[in-house]
This record gives C-alpha cells, structure tokens and sequence, in this order.
C-alpha cells in the first residue's frame, strides 16, 4: 500500500511528460492536487485496510514500514505539499513553468515519501538523493544570481554530506554485516558488543544527516538557499524537505536504538542546544522577512534534536510533535511571507508595518503561528515545547531543560519583532491601497492556523490516542 | 422540604435589593416600600423559623465544599435579632436617606448586608460562610463610598483592613480543614496541639475583626465621618457585632474547646482588655458626636470578647448578653446622633449644646441608652457588664480592673457627650429647631424600650435567647434576676459615682462641658499617647501604610536595578551576540565549508578520544 504511493507519484511524472504535452500540461496541476489529496485520505485509511492491501503490494526484497512515525511523516508531506502547489498555482504565473514545478514537486514527493517508508539505510539513502535533485532544480527555478548561489552552496554541502553518508553507510555494512533497520536494532541492543566501527559509521551517517537538517554548524547553506528559493519552494523546503531528509532519518535511529552509545546522545544534546540558541540569535532583527524565518527554522530543529538526545520514549514523542507542528507553523509563516510579498513586492521588513489592518486573515494567522511556535498555550506549539521540556526533565538533563525554557523567550522575542514590524502598529505610507492577498494564500494559511489551534485545543484527546503510540515502536 | 425555607431570609433581601436599584425614580417611594416589604418579610420569616431546627445540604465542589444551612437556637436567635435590628433602620432610613443622592445604591448595599450576614449565620459549611463572609466586605467597599466626598478612602481603607483579617480567617479555614478533614462546623473539633491552637488563632482574629476590636479597628471612627448614618447604626453597631461574636461564640464553644485559664483564653483575654481601654480613652477625647459614639463601638466589643474569653459560663453568658445589649443602646445612640445630624446640621459638639428642650424623645432615648452603656441599673447594660466582671474576677484581678476603669471613662464620655449636646446653654442658630419625624422617632423608642425591658426583666432574653445556647456547659447555672456578687455591684456604683464626680470636677474646673475630661486628656504622660494616637501614630492601617511604602521604594529601586539590567546589559548582551553571529555569515561558502568541518572534527574527536 505505501508502495501504491510511490508508484502513484512515479506514474503521475512518467504520464504528465507524454504526449499530448499541451493536454497534460493543462492538468498536471490538478493530477498533482488530487495525489497529494489522496494521500492525506490513506494516511487516515483504517489500519486493517492498510494490511490487506499490503500483502497485495509489497515484494519480499522491498519491504515498507507503516508505523506511527512513517504515517506522521506521510501527513506532514501531504500537507506541506499541497500547500506548496495552492502557492505555487498563485505565484507562478506562466503554465509552463508551473509544469515544470509540479513536475519537480512529484519528483521530490517521490523521495520523501519513499524515505519514510524503506526498511534499510541504502535505500534511505538513495531516495534522499532523489529529493536532493529535485530541490536544486526548484532553489534555481528562477534563474538569478540568489538563486544559483543559493543552490550552489546546497549542492556543495550535500555532497560532503552524501559522501559522509556513503562513508558511513559502508562502515556499518563491513562491521554490522547488514543495513536493514531489523538487523541494525539487533545489533545495537546488545551494547557490549558495539565495536567501533560501528560507531563511527553511525557518526559519519549521523554527520551527514546533521548538514542536511541544518544544525549548527552546518547550517551554512540553509538560510541562503531558503532565503534564494521561490516562495513555494521555500515552503516545501522549510516545512518538510529538510524535515523528512535529515531529522526524520535521526529520530528513526533513535528510535531503533542506534544512537544508544552515550556520546552520541551528548553530541545530539549538545549540537541541539548550540543550534536552538544561535539560530534564536542570529534570526533576532534580521531585517529580511524569509531569512528571519529560515534561522527560525535552525532554531526549532535544534529542538527536535535536543528532545532526540533525551533518548527516552517521551523524548521521541516530543520530537515527532515538534517535527509535526514545526511543518505546519513554518509552512504557514512562510505562507503569510508569501503572501506579504505578493502584494507588496518585498520581504524587508524595515520598509513594512501595519499590515494587518489592510490583511487581516494574514496577520491573524501569522498571529497564530507565531505565538504557537513561541510555544504559548493553548496552542499546539506550547505543547510539544512543554513535552520536550517534561521529557528532557525526566531524563535527568536539567540544565538542558532550563535551557529549553529559557531559549523559547528568544523564540518569542524574535517572532514578536516580526509582528510589530509587519502587521501591528499604524499602517506605514504607501500602502493606502494595501489588499488582502488571495485566495490561495489565505485558504491554507486559515486551514494552517485551524490545526495549530484543534491541536492545542484538543490535546488532552491526541496525547494518550495519536501522540505517545507514534513512540511506542512496533514492527 | 420545610429545612429548604431557610433560603428564604438569604433571598428576600436579595431580589428586594436588585429591585431597589434598578427603581431610579427618586419622587415615589417605591424603593422605600419594596425594603421595607423586604425586611418585614425577613423579620416574619425569621420569627417562624426561631424555635425550629432544619438542616440541609446540597453537594456543590466537592472537597468538602457543600451548600449546607442550618438553622437551631443560637443561629435562630442572632436571625430574628438582626432582622428586627434592620427593620427598624430600615424605617428610620426612610426619613433620614430621603431626597439623597446614589439612594438606591443605599437600599441595595443595606439588602445586601443583610442577605449575606443571614447567608453567613445560616451557614453551616465554612467555605459558604466565607462566601458570605467576602461577600459583606464587598459591600462593604460600597457602602461607605456612596457617603460623599473624601469616602472613598476610608472605603478602601475598611476594605484593606477587613481584608487583611479575612486572609487570617481564610488561613484559619484551611487550617481546620487540613486538621479535621471536614469544613462542617458542628463536625469541626480542633485538637489541643500548637497546629490546632494556630487555626484557633486565625479564625478568632477573623470574628474579633468583623466584631470591630482592635487591632482591626481604625476603619471604624473614620466611617463615622464619611459613611451615610443609618450605615453605622447598622453594620458597624448591629450586624457585625452579631456577626462576630457569633462565629466568636461558635468558635470556642464549638470548634475549640477552650479552657479557663489556659494561654489561648489569656490572650483573647488581654485582646479583649487592651480593647476596652485603648479605645474608651480615645473616646472620651473625642469632639464629635458620631465620631464619639464609633469608638465606643470598638470598646464595648472588648467587653464581649473579654467575657467569652474567660470560657467560664458566667463569663461567656455576659459576653453574649453584653452583644445583644450593645446592639440595642449603640444602635439608639447612633439613631439619636443621626436626629441631631439631620436636625441640628452637624454633630460637632462645639457647635451643639441645650437640644435637650428643643428635641425631648430623642434626648430621652439617648439618655436610657447612655444609661444602659454606662451599666447604670437597673438598665440592660448593667446586667450584661456585671456578668462578664464576675468573669474577669474569676479569670484575673487586672482584667476585673481594666474592664472597671473602661466602665468608668465610658461613664465619663457620655456624661460630657450628654452634656455638651442637650443640656448646657442654648445655641442661638438652634431656636427654631423641631423634634426629628416620627418615623425616625419610632425606631428609637422601640431600641430605647428594648433597653429598659432587657434591664428590668432580664429572665426575658436570658432564658429565652441566650442561656440555650450553652446548653451543658451552663452547669445548672442561672443569671437571670439580680447580680448575685454583692461586691461587684458596690464597686460599679462606686465607680460611677466617681465619674459623676469627675465630671463635676472637670466642669467646675473649665467651665465647658466639653472640656470636662481635658484633666485626663492633658495628664502628664498621657498627653503624648493622645498627641501620637491623634496623629495616627498607633493606627495599624496607617503603620502598615508607612511599612508598605518604605517597602514599595525599596522594592522600586530593586525594580529599576532589575530593569536596566533587562533592558541595557541583556539586550546588549543579545544584540552583540546576535551582531557577531550575523557578522560571521559570510556567504562565502568555502566559510561553511570549514565549519562543517571543524564540526566534524569535534564530533569524531568527541566520540573517539573522549
């Protein structure tokens, strides 16, 4: 059945590039809608169906994972990307190059959806390529001088990263003998006998997935090419790409008890700490609307990992819901950019203010994601916060907690200047005939926001239902 | 379904006062009917339930926390007692409050009042009761700001002391809540350990503070000033009173079986004593009529609270015959100083003098019950004063002497007040002044007659009202008929005699009434205590204020310290930080490629070498 959407998306690229071009050109957008739709209905397809099928479609020598965490990811690529392409309809204007994009976003669903699912390091690897590929086109899919540098830089440290991965990849294959998650778990539960190889392996693996996720510091390339990229892309990037290609592959070893030796779990710790606070740091007045919410992005991902270093199940938790409601809350904040800049033309945020007097539906939401990634109740962002707080406490990592508390007030005061400089305050000279931007960047940022508060709302309700079972991992 | 009439007395009041102020219509008199409809119901009402016993309870937040009244003699007793109390100001309030601006505001506080002080006595639950309890210092607040100009203040400053004492009785609560397991008062039977000694503490300084004795008292003479008049003669004078020496009584009889002679009796005691004295000397020096009469509100609760305190029946009798009393003669003495306010135009003493001829019943009601306070027989005062003496004498000569030398300069206040207002030479200002309206008038007699039928016949509230109450504990005793302590009653008269003396003395000595006691007022070494206590030099409210703003300065200067430190040095500190770490984005990407390296570095070192 997971198979079905790897081979869906694989279809829908292979067809759409058939002749008669002009017809497919005209519905690739639509096809590319209902797939990523029709994903969003399979992840909440009954589980008992999901088994039927998967005896029908699944082969012996590819087998696919469907645990919590593999559903989880495959919602968060469903929704990130269809609101990619509700974007990418507004923003790109000619048919053509919306062809192109759609095409370049099967492509990368291809790979992320694949990633998520595959049951061995090598194919992880090989699916991550592929998204790799597909988003060095898209960074450059206007051609400027941003672009190609942006995209440069991405290209030149994914290729250290690749090459560490391979590395990595090869040294655990000649140590542990076998690369299938099954046998890795095996291997790594009996800590006596982790030879170093091993160890290093992981390392160079661990290293390689570092640089894609951006943390520092390794994040060199992140704000340039989010900063350079479309914004479409720019979304997708933010919300799932570098999600599903670094830190998912980091919370699924965690979770397989790979990153068990005690100093990789310090590495976790302490390279998250590092990038939470410089990546608060560096995104306080910036004067740039995107790269604000790029370092942003470092920061929150610093999170994810430093809940991972808990290496408790509470830890894992918490870091899928942040991974989950850091895909929402910065698709959604890079939506309202999106939408700013489409009616004003720019991202400097010096030359903004008053905004949400003449765009009300962009400031209130952007209000929404703001103070829910600043981690303010009642929204969802508190309580993943609050999760990974518990489990770093827990775990006996105070300081680390603390430091978890202390370092979301920078959150708060990074995300609040940008409200005071773009939507509160009197309205700036200029924009007298400011509108509201359009329906396809208020639709999901209103549906965005909507989930960030059911989520707050309702947690009592996910948290012993959806939210501890995605730790508890069973395969 | 009959236990549920006892909402009834919570609730009449209640609608009758939201009525009364949304009536805006200042010409009928609607308002003035719907009270009083209200309060005659309440007295009906409360007169039918007297000599029943209900109980109910409704479960409400859990922890203990139900809606449960109960009714039986002590609660019934202090219900009927306040609800003719505030029927009668209720009548008199009619005249007096006529044509007042914010008048319906009046009627709904005075309903009010009198709904939660039901709401609190019927309470049998203690979380309830301090619902009610809150809810009169709410009203409180309110109260005294309709009175004008400047009353607001001495609102808030009522509102922070009651306040203050509340928190003691909150604490209190929680104490015997954690100590007993149960917030039921019949069930609640504190232990005789520190803790239980504690929650004793707390809880009696909450009643002793709504009964007006020190050291919660200072809100009391400035109300006087400010407040509308039919306000003292009610709360200050009547419902509080009742209030507290209820719970007073409810507290040691019931919750805490407090023994004689034990320290937490001598402490109540020694409260009870200092409260006496220290404010009977502030009365005497006083120059306003109002004013005069609000500090012997505060004195006579020392008597009450000394009396119980002695936990000895002959004691606990007196003190609570000694509230009922108290109720009946302040509340006419303040009546009759409203019939001088509202007649003669003020109650500056300076100003007033030879009424006597002009206003006849209001001067004859003052005099019974000046009479009565004075604890001259065969008035009630008498009775009640020669009860707790017998108390204090059995507890300890110096109680017995302070509560004298409070009988004595009581005597001699009211002999100076009586004088200097309606007798001595006539004003010229006050030839045309006419006796106050009957229905001012009525409300007075009645108080006034009360006086002297509790005195005369005693066995009358002593059998019926208040020896019920001790039950067991009365031991076979009665205190009904004459005082049976042939010494006790040769000192009073003694002691009274001497302050007919004193006054004499003083008046021979000035010439003025009202300078009749200034030989105590500028006696060496108690011309300093006056000079301080006139500056407010021993008012806790004011103490507490000078307290609070030394600390408020200090904490502002912490505040500014922590401010700048906020403000300057971190933000500072964040910027730079933020400063060099933007500085360090390059754009070169050969820049990232070393640090991914340098990264690396770490991570493999870390791993390998640690």
């Amino acid at each position: 059945m997971t198979l079905l959407l790897i081979i869906f998306f694989l279809a829908a690229v292979l067809i759409i590039n058939l002749p008669p071009k002009a017809f497919f050109k005209k519905i690739a957008f639509w096809l590319a809608l209902f797939l990523l739709l029709l994903q969003l209905v399979f992840v909440f397809l009954p589980r008992s169906l999901w088994t039927g099928l998967n005896t029908l479609c699944s082969s012996n020598n590819f087998s696919m994972v469907q645990d919590s965490l593999s559903m989880v990811m495959l919602l968060s690529i469903a929704i990130v990307g269809l609101v990619a392409l509700l974007v990418a309809k507004a923003h790109i204007k000619s048919e053509n190059k919306l062809f192109n994009f759609v095409c370049l976003l099967l492509l990368c669903c291809i790979g992320m959806n694949g990633m998520v699912v595959v049951t061995d390091l090598f194919t992880l690897y090989l699916f991550l390529e592929i998204v790799a590929a597909a988003v060095y086109i898209m960074i450059v899919f206007e051609k400027n001088q941003n672009a190609y540098e942006g995209a440069f830089k991405y290209f030149i440290l994914s290729a250290i990263a690749t090459t560490l991965m391979l590395a990595g990849v090869g040294l655990t294959l000649s140590t542990v003998g076998a690369l299938s998650f099954t046998a890795l778990q095996i291997y790594f539960a009996n800590t006596a006998q982790i030879s170093a190889g091993a160890t290093i392996g992981v390392l160079l693996f661990m290293a390689g997935l570092f640089i894609k996720s951006g943390l520092v510091p390794f994040h060199g390339w992140l704000p340039d090419a989010y900063q350079a990229a479309p914004n479409p892309v720019s979304i997708l990037l933010a919300g799932i790409v570098t999600k599903s290609s670094g830190v998912y592959a980091l919370v699924r070893l965690g979770m397989l008890g790979v990153l068990v030796p005690e100093s990789l779990k310090t590495l976790l710790l302490a390279f998250g700490a590092a990038t939470i606070l410089i990546g608060a740091l560096a995104a306080l007045w910036q004067k740039d609307f995107k790269r604000m919410l790029a370092y942003s992005s470092i920061s929150q991902v610093g999170y994810i990992v430093l809940s991972l270093g808990a290496g408790t199940l509470l830890g894992y938790a918490g870091a899928i819901f942040h991974m989950f409601n850091h895909a929402i809350l910065k698709s959604l904040l890079f939506v309202n950019s999106a939408a700013v800049e489409s009616r004003t033309g720019t991202r400097d945020m010096d030359a903004m203010g008053g905004f949400a007097a003449k765009m009300p539906w962009t400031g209130a939401t952007s209000v929404i994601g703001a103070l829910s990634i600043s981690g303010i109740p009642p929204f969802s962002g508190f309580w993943s916060k609050l999760v990974i707080v518990i489990a770093l406490w827990k775990a006996g990592l105070h300081y680390y907690a603390a430091f978890a508390i202390l370092a979301s007030l920078l959150t708060l005061s990074y995300m609040l200047y940008m409200q005071r400089k773009v939507f509160f305050g009197k309205l700036i000279e200029g924009y007298d005939d400011l509108r509201e931007a359009g329906f396809l960047y208020i639709l999901p940022s209103v549906i965005l926001a909507l989930i960030t508060i059911g989520l707050g709302i309702g947690f009592p309700f996910i948290v012993g239902t959806m939210l501890m079972p995605v730790a508890i991992f069973n395969w | 379904m009959m236990e549920y009439l006892l909402i009834l007395p919570i609730f009449i009041p209640l609608i009758a006062g939201l009525l009364a102020v949304v009536e805006i219509n200042h010409k009928n008199y609607i308002r003035e009917a719907i009270s009083l409809l209200a309060v005659a119901a309440n007295l009906i009402v409360t007169y039918a339930l007297f000599d029943k016993k209900y109980a109910f309870s409704i479960p409400w937040a859990g922890f203990g926390m139900d809606i449960s009244l109960r009714i039986y003699h002590f609660s019934a007793f202090i219900l009927l007692a306040s609800a003719a109390v505030a029927a009668l100001i209720a009548l008199y309030s009619i005249m007096f409050m006529n044509g007042r601006e914010k008048n319906n505001y009046f009627y709904l506080y005075f309903m009010l009042t009198l709904s939660f002080t039901n709401g609190a006595v019927l309470a049998e639950n203690l979380i309830l009761m301090l619902f009610f309890w809150e809810g009169l210092l709410a009203v409180l607040l309110g109260f005294i700001a309709i009175g004008g100009k400047g009353s607001f203040k001495t609102a808030l400053k009522a509102f922070v002391i009651i306040g203050v004492s509340d928190l003691c009785l909150m604490f209190g609560i929680a104490l015997t809540y954690s100590l007993c397991g149960t917030l039921n008062m019949s069930e609640v039977t504190l232990p005789m350990t520190f803790m239980g000694g504690v929650a004793f503490i707390s809880l009696m300084l909450g009643a002793i503070s709504k009964a007006g004795s020190m050291p919660f008292h200072s809100w009391i003479p400035d109300a006087a000033n400010d407040a509308p008049l039919p306000f003292m003669a009610l709360i200050p004078a009547a419902l509080e009173k009742f209030l507290g020496i209820y719970f007073l009584s409810r507290i040691c009889l019931d919750m805490y079986k407090i023994e004689h002679g034990s320290p937490l009796s001598i402490t109540v005691m020694t409260i009870g004593a200092i409260t006496i004295l220290a404010a009977v000397m502030m009365a005497l020096i006083q120059k306003d009529y109002k004013k005069l009469l609000s500090y012997h509100a505060i004195s006579q609760v020392g008597y009450m609270v000394l009396g119980i305190g002695t936990a000895v029946p002959v004691g606990i009798v007196g003190g609570i015959f000694h509230m009922l009393n108290h109720v009946l003669y302040k509340s006419c003495l303040f009546l009759t100083g409203g019939s001088v306010e509202r007649q003669a135009g003020t109650t500056d003493l300076s100003k007033l003098g030879g009424l006597g001829k002009k206003m006849p019943v209001t001067f004859g009601c003052f005099l019974v019950a000046a009479l009565s306070i004075s604890g001259v027989p065969p008035f009630n005062g008498f009775f009640s004063k020669e009860l707790v003496y017998d108390g204090a004498l059995e507890s300890g000569t110096v109680f017995y002497i302070a509560a004298v030398c409070g009988s004595f300069l009581t005597a001699a206040s009211f002999l100076k007040l009586g004088h200097a207002a309606f007798l001595g030479k006539e004003q010229p200002v006050f030839s045309k002044l006419k006796e106050a309206p009957l229905l001012m008038l009525i409300p007075m007699l009645t108080l006034a007659g009360l006086c002297i039928l509790f005195g005369v016949y005693n066995p009358l509230p002593l059998h019926t009202l208040i020896q019920p109450i001790l039950g067991a504990r009365l031991e076979g005793h009665d205190f009904a008929g004459l005082p049976t302590n042939l010494f006790l009653v040769i000192a009073t008269v003694a002691v009274l005699a001497l302050a007919v003396i004193n006054h004499i003395w003083g008046y021979r000595r000035t010439g003025s009434a009202i300078k009749a006691v200034d030989h105590i007022h500028y006696a060496p070494l108690l011309h300093g205590l006056y000079d301080r206590a006139e500056r407010k030099f021993f008012d806790p409210y004011d103490v507490g204020l000078k307290l609070v703003n030394i600390l408020a300065l200090s904490a502002w200067r912490i505040d500014r310290a922590i401010d700048y430190f906020y403000t300057k040095i971190v933000v500072g500190f964040t910027q730079a930080a933020s400063g060099s770490i933007k500085a360090c984005h390059t754009g070169s990407h050969a820049t990232y490629i070393v640090w991914t390296v340098v990264g690396l570095s770490c991570m493999i070192y870390y791993v390998a070498f640690r």
